[in-house]
C-alpha cells in the first residue's frame, strides 16, 4: 500500500473504531467487545506504524495536505499528514503502548461494568486518533485541535470513575491546569500567524531563520508544553490524575500524551531554538522540575505517586535536553522513557491488582507471590534508574552529556540521576523484599497472561531500545550518530549505583523500620507535605483569583451590567415594540410589505 | 441529453405518485410517501448521472452550474421533507397524503424550473407554481391554527407575488423583452425604468426569503402549519428565493450592484438583528427557529449583497449546511408535537432521559445552528463572513460574530431544557419515533456532522459555480 494510504489509516481507523464503540449501542453495552475491537484496531495500527517507520527509514518522506475548508483560489484550512524520521518513530511508540495497555486493560478491568467499559475503549480509541492526528499535522491549526482532543481525552479518563469524588476533582483540576496552558498556547499560535500569515510549520520553520520571533511569543508557546508535559509550576495536575485507571496513567500521563509537549519542542525546534532567552529558560525550568519532581518522589508512599512525579522527573530532563539544544538526546529519552515508564506502571497496576492497594508500606515481600511482576519492575527501576544494559542508561547518558556546558545544570542533573536511583529502587525494595506488612500483601496473586503478557514485551523494548541510539539518530536526523562513554556517563552511573544501594541500607529487610522516611530526608518531607505549590495556587485563588475577581464583580456589577442592562432595556423594549408590530393580523404584515417597498423605492430612487 | 430531462423526469414521477394514489386503498397510503421520496432521491441520482448542462427554449432555460447544484439542494430537501412528513400525515390526514405528497413534489417541480429560469415570465410561472402548493400544504391540518397560518401565508405571499409580477413588468417595459439578457443590455444603456423595476422587484423577493420587514408572516405561519412541513417551508422555498434573486440580481444585473448591493446589505443587517434578538424571548421552539431563521438568511442574504464569486459561493454551500441543520431540527420539533401535542420549551425539558438518541441529534442541529465548531453550519457561518471581510465589510464580521453569541444564547436555553431539566409531569417515558422519522434524523446527522468534518468537496463545488457565473 502506499505510505500516504497507511498514514491516513494510521489517523483514521482509531478514529473510525471509537465511532463504532462509542455510537453503537449494541457494541457500547458490551465492554468486552468494545475493547476487543478496539485493541485489534490499535493493532493494526501498530503494524502499518511498523511500515511507516521501516520506509521512513529508508529515507522516505511524506506531505500530503488535504484542503479542508477552500475559499475562493485559497485554502482557510487544512488537514495534513506528514511522515518523516521524526513522526515515524512516535507513531510507533503511540500504537505500540497503546496496544499494549489496552490489552492490559481487558484483563485489568475485567470487573468493571460492561457498559462504562465500552466508554472506556471508546475514548481510549478517540485518544489514539487524536495522538496520532497530532503526530503527523502539518500546520498548527491541525495540532491545536488534536491537542485541545488529547487533553479532552485525558479529561474523560481520569474522570473514569466519575462516581469518586476525588476522581472528578483530579479530572477537573487536569482540564483547567491544561486549559490554562492550551489559552497560551492559541495566543501563541494566533502572534505566529499574525506574523508571519502562515500556519504551515515547515514555512514557519523557514521564516524565523530570517526574523525571529520574539521571547515572549516562544514562552507562551511554551506554555502549552509546560501544562501538557507537567512542568513546574503546572505539573499539579500529574500527580492527581493518578486517580484514573492505572493503564490510563501508563498510557496517556507516563508513555504518550505528556510527551506530546516534548514532543513539539523536538519538532518545532527551529522555532524554540530562534530565540536563544527562551531556549536557556527553557532548559532552567526543565532542570528544576526535574530536581523539585524526584525530591519529591522520594518521600511519596503511594507508588503510583512515586511513579507520576518520576514522569514529572524524567519529563524534566528531557525539556532541559531541548533547552541545551539536545533534541536528540531528548527525543531518545522520550521513547526510551515511554517504554520502561509504561512498563513500572503496568507493573504497578499488577501489584495493585494483587494486593488492592497503593500503598508502598502495606506492601513488602511480593517477591514470593509475584515473582514475574517482580522480575519486570525490576527491569523497569534498572532501565529509569539507567544502569549500562538497559535502555535508560544510554538515553540519560545523551541527556546529561548534552548539559555538560551549563556547570549547575550538570550538577543537578547529576544529582536528579542519584535521586531517581534512590526512589525507584526504595519503591522496590519497599513492595517486593522483606515481609508482608498487610493481608492484602500476604495474600497477592500473580497477574494473568494478557496482563503480564504486554509487560514482558515492553520490558524486552526496555532493554533494547538502548542499543538503537546510533540507527535512531540517523533515521531523525537531529544529530549526529556515535554513542560513547563519558566522564558524565561515568558519574551517573555511580551515582546510580548510590542511590540504589541508599534504598537498600534505609528501606531493606535489614532496616529498623523499612518505610520511615530517613533522617536527611526529613526537610523534603515536611515540604512536601506542606504542599507549597498546591498552597500557592490556592493562595493565588483566593487572593489574587478572588480580589480580581471581586474587581471584576464590581466593575460588571456597576459598569458592565449598567450599560447591559441599558442594551437589554432597548432591546426588551424593542422588542417589546417590535412585538406590538407583530400583531397577527394579516393586514398589517401586508402594510408591513408596503413599508418595505416604499423604503426601498425610495432608497432606489435616491441612491439610484 | 437534454437540459429539461430532470425537470421531466420530477414532472413523471409526480403523475406516477397521483396514480398510485388512486391504486392505493383509501385505509393504507403510506406507499405514496415511498414513491414520492425514492422519485426524488433518483431524480437527484439522475443529476449527477446524466449529462444535462445546456440551454432550452432559446436561452429561456438554462442549466448551468448553478442551476444544477440550486437543484441538488431541493432535489434533496424534497426527498427529505417527504421522509419527515411521511408518518405525520398518515397518522394526522390519512385519506388526504397523497395530496400532501404530490403537492410538496409540485413545489418541487416549481423550484428546479426556477432554478433554471433566465426569462421574466418563465420565472413568474415557476414561481406560482412553488408558492401556490405551500399555500395548501400549510392548511393541511384543518385546524384554526393550521387554516389561519395558510391565510397568512397567502395573502401576504399573494400582495409579494403581485409586487414581483409589477417589478418585472417595469423591467419588461424596460428591455422590450422578456429575456433576462435583454434586461442587462437595457441596464447597460441606462434605461431609468430598470432602477425602480429592480427595486420593486427585490421587495417581492425578499418575502419569499423572509427578511426584514418582509418577515412576519414566517413565525405565524411556522407555528400554525403542520411541522413535517416547515422543515420543508423553512429551506427549499427559500433557497428558491436565492436562486431567484441569484438569476435576476447577480446574473442579468451585476452592473446595477451600486443600486442595489447597498440594499440587500442595511437588509442582511436589519434582518440579522431583528431575527437575533426577537428570538431570545421565544417560549415556544418552532416560533425561536423561526425568528432564528430569519436572523440566518439575513447571513445568507450577506453572500448576495457581497456580490463576488467567494460571497455568492459560500452562501450556496451555506445552503447545504442549512438544509440539514434546520430540516433535522424542525424533525425533532415535529416527532415532540406528536408526542405531546405542544412545541413549548416545557415539552423538550428532559428529552435526554427520555430518548438520548433523539436529545443527542438535536443537540447537533442546534450547535450548527449556532456555528459551533466543527458541525456544518460553523463552517457556513466562517465562509460567509470571511468572505464579507475579504470585500471589506469588517464591521460586519464583528456585528456577525456578536449575534452569533447572542444566537448561541437561545439556542443553548433549548439544549439547557433538553439536558439539564427533568420531564414535565406527564411526559416520562420514550418518545414515540416511526422509522421513517428515525431514518430523516439519522440522515440529518450525518449531514450535519459529515459536511462539518469534510467540506471542502462541497464548498468547492460550490465556489466552482459561483465562479462560472460571476466570472
Amino acid at each position: 500500500m502506499k505510505s500516504q494510504a497507511l498514514l491516513l489509516l494510521v489517523v483514521v481507523l482509531p478514529a473510525l473504531c471509537a465511532g463504532v464503540t462509542g455510537l453503537i449501542p449494541y457494541v457500547r453495552r458490551r465492554g468486552m467487545l468494545a475493547g476487543t475491537l478496539s485493541s485489534l484496531t490499535v493493532l493494526a495500527t501498530l503494524v502499518m506504524s511498523l511500515v511507516l517507520l521501516g520506509r521512513a527509514n529508508g529515507g522516505e518522506k511524506v506531505i500530503v495536505n488535504v484542503q479542508w475548508m477552500p475559499e475562493a483560489g485559497k485554502t482557510l484550512a487544512e488537514f495534513g499528514l506528514r511522515l518523516d524520521g521524526i513522526s515515524a518513530p512516535m507513531l510507533v511508540v503511540v500504537s505500540l503502548v497503546a496496544a499494549m495497555v489496552q490489552i492490559y486493560s481487558l484483563s485489568y478491568l475485567h470487573e468493571e461494568p460492561s457498559e462504562s467499559l465500552g466508554r472506556y475503549f471508546t475514548w481510549h480509541s478517540l485518544f489514539v486518533f487524536s495522538m496520532q492526528a497530532l503526530v503527523v499535522s502539518t500546520n498548527l491549526m491541525q495540532l491545536f485541535g488534536a491537542w485541545e482532543l488529547v487533553g479532552l481525552c485525558s479529561y474523560l479518563l481520569i474522570g473514569y470513575w466519575w462516581a469518586k469524588p476525588s476522581a472528578g476533582k483530579a479530572a477537573v483540576k487536569a482540564f483547567w491546569v491544561n486549559k490554562f496552558g492550551d489559552a497560551a498556547f492559541l495566543i501563541a499560535i494566533i502572534l505566529f500567524h499574525a506574523q508571519y500569515k502562515t500556519w504551515d510549520i515547515d514555512a514557519l520553520e523557514n521564516q524565523v531563520r530570517v526574523t525571529p520571533p520574539g521571547a515572549l511569543v516562544v514562552l507562551l508557546l511554551f506554555m502549552g508544553v509546560m501544562s501538557k508535559s507537567a512542568q513546574f509550576p503546572l505539573h499539579v495536575w500529574l500527580p492527581d490524575a493518578m486517580e484514573g485507571p492505572t493503564p490510563v496513567s501508563a498510557l496517556l500521563h507516563a508513555a504518550t500524551m505528556v510527551a506530546a509537549g516534548v514532543y513539539l519542542l523536538v519538532r518545532f525546534f527551529p522555532v524554540f531554538a530562534a530565540n536563544a532567552d527562551a531556549l536557556t529558560v527553557i532548559m532552567y525550568i526543565g532542570i528544576f522540575t526535574a530536581l523539585f519532581a524526584a525530591l519529591t518522589a522520594t518521600v511519596q508512599t503511594d507508588v503510583k505517586k512515586v511513579l507520576a512525579y518520576s514522569t514529572c522527573s524524567q519529563l524534566g530532563y528531557m525539556v532541559a535536553a531541548v533547552g541545551a539544544g539536545g533534541k536528540l538526546a531528548a527525543y531518545f529519552h522520550l521513547t526510551t522513557h515511554a517504554f520502561f515508564k509504561a512498563l513500572l506502571f503496568l507493573a504497578a497496576g499488577s501489584i495493585i491488582h494483587g494486593v488492592h492497594s497503593n500503598e508502598l508500606p502495606a506492601m513488602g515481600g511480593l517477591w514470593k507471590k509475584m515473582k514475574l511482576t517482580t522480575v519486570l519492575f525490576g527491569i523497569g527501576v534498572l532501565a529509569i534508574a539507567g544502569i549500562p544494559g538497559f535502555s535508560g542508561f544510554f538515553s540519560k547518558d545523551l541527556v546529561l552529556e548534552q548539559l555538560e556546558h551549563h556547570t549547575v545544570v550538570w550538577v543537578v542533573g547529576l544529582l536528579t540521576a542519584g535521586l531517581t536511583a534512590y526512589y525507584m529502587g526504595k519503591a522496590f525494595v519497599l513492595a517486593f523484599a522483606g515481609e508482608a506488612r498487610s493481608d492484602g500483601a500476604a495474600h497477592a496473586h500473580e497477574s494473568g497472561l494478557l496482563m503480564t503478557g504486554p509487560m514482558v514485551l515492553l520490558a524486552v523494548l526496555a532493554v533494547v531500545a538502548g542499543f538503537f541510539a546510533n540507527p535512531f539518530a540517523r533515521l531523525t536526523h537531529l544529530a549526529e550518530p556515535g554513542f560513547h562513554l563519558t566522564t558524565t556517563g561515568i558519574l551517573a552511573l555511580v551515582l546510580a549505583l548510590g542511590g540504589l544501594g541508599a534504598a537498600w541500607l534505609f528501606h531493606g529487610p535489614r532496616a529498623k523500620d523499612p518505610a520511615a522516611v530517613p533522617g536527611f530526608l526529613a526537610p523534603v518531607d515536611a515540604l512536601v507535605k506542606a504542599g507549597l505549590v498546591d498552597r500557592f495556587y490556592e493562595w493565588s485563588y483566593r487572593v489574587v483569583m478572588l480580589g480580581l475577581a471581586k474587581i471584576i464583580g464590581w466593575v460588571d456589577r456597576y459598569l458592565v451590567d449598567g450599560v447591559m442592562n441599558l442594551f437589554g432595556w432597548v432591546a426588551l423594549e424593542g422588542g417589546a415594540a417590535l412585538r406590538v408590530v407583530q400583531t397577527g393580523r394579516a393586514p398589517d404584515y401586508v402594510f408591513a410589505v408596503v413599508v418595505g417597498l416604499v423604503a426601498l423605492m425610495a432608497w432606489g430612487y435616491v441612491g439610484g | 441529453m437534454m437540459p429539461l430531462a430532470l425537470d421531466i423526469l420530477l414532472a413523471c414521477i409526480l403523475l406516477l405518485v397521483f396514480v398510485v394514489d388512486l391504486l392505493l386503498p383509501a385505509e393504507d397510503k403510506r406507499g405514496i410517501a415511498v414513491v414520492a421520496c425514492a422519485g426524488a432521491l433518483i431524480t437527484l441520482a439522475a443529476s449527477f448521472v446524466l449529462d444535462v448542462q445546456g440551454t432550452a427554449f432559446g436561452g429561456a432555460f438554462v442549466n448551468d452550474a448553478v442551476a444544477l447544484y440550486l437543484k441538488r439542494v431541493f432535489l434533496a430537501a424534497g426527498a427529505l421533507g417527504v421522509l419527515i412528513g411521511m408518518d405525520h400525515a398518515d397518522r394526522f390526514f390519512p385519506r388526504r397524503q397523497g395530496e400532501y405528497h404530490l403537492l410538496v413534489l409540485s413545489s418541487l417541480l416549481g423550484m428546479t424550473l426556477l432554478a433554471s429560469a433566465r426569462e421574466l415570465i418563465f420565472i413568474v410561472v415557476s414561481f406560482e407554481l412553488m408558492s401556490m402548493p405551500l399555500y395548501v400544504l400549510a392548511a393541511m391540518r384543518k385546524s384554526e391554527r393550521s387554516a389561519e397560518a395558510a391565510l397568512k401565508l397567502y395573502l401576504v405571499g399573494a400582495v409579494s407575488s403581485v409586487v414581483t409580477l409589477y417589478g418585472l413588468s417595469l423591467l419588461f417595459a424596460a428591455a422590450g423583452t422578456t429575456m433576462l439578457s435583454g434586461v442587462t443590455a437595457a441596464a447597460k444603456a441606462g434605461n431609468p425604468m430598470v432602477v425602480p423595476g429592480l427595486v420593486i422587484t427585490l421587495a417581492g423577493l425578499g418575502f419569499k426569503i423572509g427578511v426584514v420587514p418582509f418577515h412576519m408572516w414566517v413565525p405565524d405561519t411556522y407555528e400554525g402549519a403542520p411541522t413535517p412541513f416547515v422543515a420543508f417551508l423553512s429551506v427549499a422555498p427559500k433557497a428558491a428565493g436565492f436562486a431567484a434573486l441569484i438569476r435576476i440580481f447577480i446574473e442579468a444585473l451585476p452592473g446595477q450592484k451600486a443600486t442595489w448591493a447597498p440594499a440587500v446589505i442595511v437588509m442582511c443587517v436589519i434582518t440579522m438583528v431583528v431575527g437575533n434578538v426577537l428570538a431570545i424571548p421565544q417560549t415556544s421552539v418552532k416560533r425561536l427557529l423561526a425568528y432564528s431563521g430569519i436572523g440566518q438568511m439575513g447571513t445568507m442574504l450577506l453572500g448576495i449583497g457581497l456580490v463576488t464569486p467567494d460571497g455568492l459561493g459560500m452562501l450556496l454551500f451555506y445552503l447545504v449546511a442549512y438544509l440539514f441543520t434546520n430540516m433535522g431540527a424542525f424533525a425533532v420539533a415535529s416527532v415532540i408535537e406528536d408526542a405531546s401535542g405542544s412545541d413549548h420549551l416545557d415539552a423538550f425539558k428532559g428529552l435526554s432521559r427520555r430518548n438520548p438518541g433523539l436529545a443527542m441529534a438535536m443537540l447537533l442541529f442546534l450547535l450548527s445552528l449556532g456555528g459551533i465548531p466543527f458541525v456544518a453550519g460553523f463552517w457556513a457561518k466562517v465562509g460567509v463572513f470571511v468572505a464579507a471581510y475579504r470585500a471589506g465589510y469588517v464591521w460586519i464580521v464583528v456585528l456577525g460574530a456578536v449575534l452569533a453569541v447572542v444566537s448561541v444564547f437561545y439556542y443553548m436555553r433549548v439544549a439547557r431544557s433538553i439536558y439539564m431539566e427533568r420531564p414535565v409531569a406527564g411526559t416520562e417515558g420514550r418518545v414515540p419515533m416511526a422509522l421513517s422519522m428515525k431514518a430523516a434524523v439519522t440522515v440529518a446527522c450525518v449531514g450535519v456532522v459529515g459536511v462539518g468534518l469534510y467540506p471542502a468537496p462541497f464548498v468547492e463545488t460550490a465556489l466552482a459555480a459561483a465562479r462560472a457565473l460571476m466570472g
